[in-house]
């Protein structure tokens, strides 16, 4: 059986790490954010040039981002690969998800 | 907001999730309902808080999938055309559905959860040939994976892939109107349109929730319409609940727990169906 090309194992190692990485940091940027808030560091007021509301929508944004970034990091390998017809597939997905950001801009 | 606001709802967020997680279950389903019902949280916010945290326990929990093998990344990128698609609709629908619309959809899914809980997946017996000129063998979408008792790669081939992308579509839509990883329409589309072994459906499934929550969310916090107080401890307590989850709670006993969830589901639609129609028990 010939393997399909794009669910090697190491298509499958870079998209794990870059999604558990990327829930840590995203996780650890809340926590940051809501214990500034919580000692009275919310929105306005800064410690360190840092508020909190504007971390914790940092970290929610990241959060929105991360699964994107995947189909990104997929795009690349299968351009890589010259699967075309795969790489077409996953910027029609980018292209979906992009228009429903801009439609609200 | 109130700290003690922040820390009820990380709590409870937590608690729904780490529960969830003992048998499998995304916690996005309860979000929504302990938003509505318990936090008096207006639908349409409590949805966007929700659609976040199922985005995060889809990206915290797909890398054990994906080292395993277990998750078919050609198939998943393939339907996602289909459940961002919908998502879209969704976002473009969510507007102008009428709030009692929303609540009464929620019932239905949430009975949809229960009677799935109940019913126990089955492997299909038999191996499915695809003929040689289906979508799938066109878009090399046959894989294997390593089978831990057998110590060797299992061949699986799937199937029909136009019915697979119109459920798709569908669960994508519910997704965006619902705040939800409507894994529950995602996971029969899987099982019986396209014939897989449940544990490649189980991790592809979980897999392609996150971009398509991704693609309403995306749409929803640009329009401004995540509230950050409440997005925050939400998705925190969702993340956190579902690592503890998978991890420490593996000595309650499934079986009883699948009952109470049952149970739970039930309460919950019959709560939301008395929203749908005005009545506010509490």
């Amino acid at each position: 059986m010939s393997k399909s090309r794009g669910n090697s194992v190491t298509t499958h190692r870079l998209i794990a790490w870059l999604l558990w990485y990327g829930t840590w940091v995203a996780s650890a940027i809340i926590v940051v954010g809501m214990t500034l808030e919580g000692l009275g560091y919310g929105a306005g007021t800064a410690l360190l040039g840092l508020n909190g509301y504007d971390l914790v929508k940092a970290g929610v944004a990241m959060f929105i981002l991360l699964p994107i970034a995947r189909v990104m990091v997929m795009l690349i390998i299968f351009l890589y690969e010259r699967d075309y017809a795969y790489t077409l597939i996953a910027t029609l997905v980018l292209a979906i998800i992009a228009t429903g950001m801009v439609m609200e801009l | 907001m109130e700290p003690h606001t922040v820390l009820w709802l990380f709590l409870a967020a937590f608690g729904a999730s780490a529960l969830g997680g003992v048998l499998g279950m995304a916690s996005g389903i309860f979000i929504v309902p302990i938003l509505t019902l318990l936090f008096g949280v207006d639908i349409h916010v409590a949805v966007g808080a929700s659609i976040v945290s199922v985005i995060a326990c889809s990206c915290g929990s797909a890398a054990p999938f994906l080292k395993e093998r277990l998750t078919n990344v050609r198939l998943a990128i393939v339907l996602e055309t289909a459940t961002t698609l919908g998502a879209l609709t969704g976002v473009l629908l969510i507007g102008i559905v009428p709030t009692s619309l929303l609540y009464g959809l929620f019932a239905v899914i949430l009975v949809l959860s229960a009677q799935q809980m109940l019913a126990r997946r089955r492997e299909r017996a038999g191996v499915i040939t695809a003929p040689s000129k289906s979508w799938a063998t066109t878009l090399r979408l046959h894989s294997a994976y390593p089978d831990r008792a057998l110590g060797r790669d299992v061949a699986y081939e799937v199937g029909h892939v136009p019915l697979g992308l119109l459920l798709m579509y569908g669960a994508g839509l519910v997704s965006a109107l619902l705040g939800v990883g409507s894994g529950v329409l995602k996971i029969p589309a899987m099982d019986s349109a396209l014939r897989l072994p449940i544990k490649i459906s189980t991790a592809t499934s979980n897999f392609m929730i996150g971009v398509t929550a991704s693609a309403s969310a995306g749409a929803y916090f640009v329009r401004g319409d995540i509230d950050i107080d409440i997005a925050g401890p939400i998705v925190l307590g969702s993340v956190l609940g579902a690592l503890a989850g998978a991890h420490l709670l593996m000595g309650i006993p499934a079986e009883k727990l699948r009952i109470f969830f049952v149970v739970v589901l039930l309460l919950l639609a019959v709560q939301m169906l008395a929203s749908a129609f005005g009545i506010h028990v509490s």
